[in-house]
């Protein structure tokens, strides 16, 4: 926007700041107060019993997590874990929406369907996933054994590769609604008529969905991907709820590894360092998402 | 604003204005002490007319409680004036300034009625700074006709109860039938579990001249002992390496397991009308391994209760806390919820003769052996922590024995060595 | 448009049906068990017996369950409409009115609200506390506000920029102030995104937990997830009581999801452009 200083833009510009003013207020109270703080804990030191709140020690905690194997693998965890659900997300989101988008009778209730894995508190959900994954009385294990898939119940959540993928399951049912929706959102400002076009160019359907469908979802799919993966990598309540980091720390992701830290050993600096270094992670993927996405035009 | 109760009520005597009420408020769990928390609400109040208390009901997990706890303390804030702390958080607590000391506000003759070795944990430089509510510990339960069938006597020691299980498991011929459950997910009550197998064996977290010893040879033994009772014997689930105590009660409720190692709350749902082994099933103390029948090998865990050193009312606290572990209060809780008390003398009660389950596990208190939280102080979590990973990588076979046990060694010194 | 029967349609759409159903139904018969039937094995596929036992159990012996879904209620409702009310004239200012900057703060606004929400929680305590907002329904309102606020923002904004420029200018050359064309053109025309945003944020605000947890410490003041937490004990998972409780606290949810489907899916629908 060019800067037109006329009486006009600038009463538009003290507008624009004073509507802003109540969101930013809040803001800066609840959430940037709170990181700030954080910022500067990790960068301290406070004894344990609170006699001497507040030592500066630089790098210090940084550097012990660089050389803490624990937080490298909840990283790798973390890493591991959004690079399997996003794409599968994508995937059956992308499912989704195309079939929400077609017309047949019931599409009420499929919608509403679609929406409830997400609409649903993720605590209460990823129980009601343990009660079903339980190794000895669970309702997979119950259906596996009693249909002679299998002839001994499957550690579902307690073999260290078996848990993570639990766990994968659990996210993409949850979110793939989540997904499907805001991705139904660019299908259906879609002009119906480049579809014609392609049909009366003999397109398959895959074809159209490939030449036509796909390009024009960029924007939506890029906002999916970013929302979905800065919830991915804060990925807390799941882990949490299903396996507690288990089994030993091979679901432990850098939430809970930093919920460990300040709940259960009360070192709150340290614990600020691992909060940090885990948001510079999730803005740099933001950032290569732009950039890359931005780039394919 | 700050009245003390007298003041009120020489207030109230000598004028006609309506007192103050004091506004106590307690936070405790729903479940663990629940009946018996609105019960001594309510006798308190009835005494005390003036004073109010507030209830404030927390979860019983005690992460859950935990986090709560850290936030509200590290604020500083005023409530809760009373709150329940587990065991292995009292001498952290203690160490953080979280607890007030009471040996001021209570009398040496009502703190010295507590089970001295239950006193210990929170104690700190000869200060008490939590009083014991209710304690418990970790019992062997096994199947009475089960081993009534196959003509064994009740193990005392873990070969007996391999043996037992191998022949249990052997004529049960059900692939869904287990020897023996516990619960070993990566939870505080794995370290329970491995001191009770340690302990069992005459090792334990430290050695005898009090240092500490987590990778002795008896230790490695012993552990060695239940990676093979999972793997090379298979008498134990691939799940019990996710088991919550629940989760094992309930494997042994379904009549799927031949014995069952947790704590005493198990004993009421196995008990009731529609559980299949009600009446099927009995209780003794934790095996030991042979040549150590001596050994003290029921872990405890308990509650305590202790008062905030923010609290703007600690007189009136102290009080309260006092008439809420008293005697009679216990003895009810004892009679009515299966709680084991914590004052020693409650157990002589003749009333006591009306809970013939609560003295069977206090006879196994008897060999009890607690965790080192009151050594280790605010660094116990980080000693459990570093146990728990340890035990659970050799339980998983992802180091030796002598590995897992050697490295929780060195972590440990290190940790104490800051 | 075709004619012709596809099976293959409909089978994708039951089977998507089910699995999003799936884990609910097994809830809701989980409720409808005996503790017997929870725990069977092999696990019972339908109740036998069926009850109604757990239900009477949670309004006799918790009643106060209801309290905590008042309570999630009257949270949701405030956080909605406070964050509905910033949001929008934020999202307009900030899509609308060509101010300076616009990209940086809609940067800035993205960028906190990455940090995980459980790292905030005693730098939040200490500081509601010494304002005595703790136990408050304002001191909670206003921080889910603020948890929420910055996708509202993003939403509202997205959907505004979708919205044709030239009723909106024609306002202005009729002299109309930017609060009035906000309220009178802006919030009808883009009233489905509203709508779509306020129960998403309704929705975000009913399930949120660790702020719920802390900010909250009086009994009568819990909201819903957090009083269901309150049922496990230290060794126990008493799943009849779980599910039951949880299938309640849910019900409010699920009536509005079904009710306002048609919004969140139009909702939600047209925003996603930015």
């Amino acid at each position: 926007m060019t800067p037109i200083s006329s009486p006009l833009d600038r009463r538009r510009h003290l507008t624009g700041a004073v509507f802003v003013t109540p969101t930013m207020l809040v803001i800066i109270a609840i959430l940037v107060y709170p990181i700030l703080q954080s910022i500067v804990l990790s960068f301290g030191q406070s004894s344990i019993d609170g006699s001497e709140p507040y030592q500066f020690v630089g790098l210090k905690h940084y550097a012990a997590l660089a050389g803490s194997e624990r937080f490298w693998n909840a990283l790798w965890v973390t890493l591991v874990f959004t690079g399997l659900s996003i794409p599968l997300e994508l995937a059956m989101g992308i499912g989704l929406a195309v079939l929400m988008n077609e017309h047949f009778r019931f599409k009420g209730i499929a919608r509403l369907a679609v929406l409830f894995p997400w609409a649903l508190p993720t605590a209460l959900n990823t129980l009601m996933w343990r009660w079903m994954y339980n190794t000895d009385y669970g309702l997979f294990n119950a259906a596996a054994l009693q249909s002679g898939l299998v002839d001994r119940p499957i550690n579902w959540l307690g073999d260290e590769t078996l848990a993570m993928g639990s766990m994968v399951v659990v996210a993409v049912w949850k979110t793939s609604s989540f997904m499907a929706l805001i991705i139904l959102a660019g299908l259906q400002s879609i002009p119906r008529d480049l579809y014609e076009a392609g049909r009366m160019d003999g397109m398959t359907r895959w074809q159209e969905f490939r030449e036509i469908t796909l390009p024009l979802l960029k924007g939506p799919i890029l906002v999916a991907l970013i929302v979905r993966s800065m919830d991915a990598l804060r990925t807390f309540e799941l882990p949490f709820n299903l396996t507690d980091g288990g089994p030993v720390t091979a679901t432990e992701s850098l939430s809970l590894y930093a919920y460990k830290v300040i709940f259960d050993f009360i070192e709150f600096n340290y614990g600020a360092a691992i909060v940090v270094v885990q948001f510079l992670v999730i803005f740099a993927m933001s950032l290569l998402y732009i950039l890359t996405l931005r780039n394919k035009d | 604003m700050k009245y003390s109760i007298s003041a009120l009520a020489a207030a109230a005597a000598f004028t006609a204005l309506p007192s103050f009420a004091e506004d106590l408020v307690l936070s405790i769990g729903t479940r663990g002490y629940g009946p018996a928390v609105e019960r001594n609400i309510e006798r308190y109040a009835a005494e005390n007319p003036d004073v109010s208390i507030e209830w404030n009901k927390v979860s019983d997990v005690p992460g859950e409680t935990r986090k709560l706890y850290v936030t509200s303390l590290t604020a500083a804030s005023p409530t809760p004036d009373i709150f329940a702390v587990d065991v292995i958080w009292a001498g952290e607590f203690a160490q953080r300034g979280w607890l007030e000391p009471l040996n001021g506000l209570l009398s040496d003759e009502t703190i010295g009625s507590f089970n001295p070795s239950l006193l210990t944990a929170s104690t700190l430089d000869g200060e008490v700074y939590a009083l014991p509510l209710y304690t418990d510990g970790i019992h062997f339960f096994y199947r009475s006709d089960l081993l009534e069938k196959y003509g064994l006597d009740v193990p005392t020691t873990w070969e007996q109860v391999q043996a037992a299980s191998e022949v249990i498991s052997a004529g049960e011929s059900n692939p869904q039938f287990y020897g023996f459950v516990s619960m070993w997910a990566k939870i505080e009550g794995l370290f329970m579990n491995w001191l009770a197998f340690t302990n069992g064996n005459g090792g334990g977290f430290l050695d005898g001249d009090g240092n500490i010893a987590v990778n002795s040879q008896a230790n490695i033994e012993a552990t060695q002992f239940m990676v093979d009772l999972l793997h090379e014997h298979q008498l134990a689930p691939d799940s019990i390496l996710n088991m919550r105590p629940d989760d094992a009660r309930t494997l042994f409720q379904q009549g799927r397991a031949a014995f069952l190692m947790v704590q005493d709350f198990v004993h009421a749902p196995l008990s009731t009308q529609d559980s299949p082994v009600a009446g099927k099933f009995d209780f003794t103390r934790v095996p030991y391994f042979e040549g150590h029948a001596d050994a003290n090998s029921t872990t405890m865990g308990g509650w305590f209760l202790g008062i905030n050193p923010n609290s703007e009312n600690k007189e009136v606290a102290a009080a309260f806390l006092e008439h809420f572990t008293a005697y009679d209060q216990q003895l009810t809780a004892a009679i009515e919820d299966n709680r084991a008390p914590t004052i020693g003398a409650v157990y002589e009660d003749a009333a006591m003769s009306e809970a013939p389950i609560l003295a069977q596990f206090g006879a196994n208190y008897a060999f009890g052996v607690v965790r080192p939280s009151a050594i280790a102080g605010a660094k116990y979590p980080r000693v459990s922590e570093i146990m728990q990973l340890e035990i659970t990588n050799a339980l998983h076979q992802q180091k030796t024995v002598e590995e897992a046990l050697n490295d929780a060694q060195s972590q440990i010194e290190a940790l104490f060595a800051e | 448009m075709k004619t012709r029967p596809r099976f293959g349609l409909y089978a994708l759409v039951i089977l998507s049906v089910v699995i999003s159903f799936l884990p609910i139904i097994w809830l809701v018969l989980t409720s409808l068990k005996t503790s017997e039937g929870i725990y069977a094995w092999p696990p019972q596929y339908i109740p036998t017996p069926f009850t109604l036992k757990n239900y009477i159990n949670i309004f006799t012996n918790s009643p106060e369950l209801l309290l905590y879904v008042l309570n999630s209620f009257i949270v949701g409702v405030g956080c909605t409409v406070v964050a509905l009310s910033f949001g929008g004239l934020a999202g307009y200012a900030l899509s609308r009115l060509g101010m300076k900057r616009a990209g940086v703060l809609m940067v800035f606004i993205l960028a906190v609200s990455m940090f995980p929400p459980v790292s905030l929680l005693p730098s939040l305590f200490q500081n509601f506390l010494k304002l005595g907002l703790l136990n408050t329904y304002t001191g909670l309102i206003i921080a889910h506000t603020g948890l929420f606020l910055p996708f509202t923002v993003w939403m509202l904004a997205s959907y505004f920029a979708t919205l044709p420029p030239e009723i909106e200018e024609a306002a202005r050359m009729d002299g109309m102030g930017f609060f009035r064309i906000f309220w009178s053109i802006v919030i009808p025309l883009s009233w489905p995104g509203f709508v779509a945003t306020g129960l998403i944020v309704f929705i975000f605000s009913w399930n949120e937990f660790p702020l719920a947890l802390v900010l909250m410490t009086q009994n009568a003041m819990r909201t819903a997830p957090v009083g269901i937490s309150l049922y496990p004990g230290e060794y126990a998972f008493p799943w009849e009581t779980i599910s039951t409780a949880t299938v309640i606290a849910i019900i409010p949810i699920l009536i509005i999801t079904a009710i306002f489907q048609k919004q969140i899916v139009g909702g939600l629908t047209a925003g996603a452009g930015k």
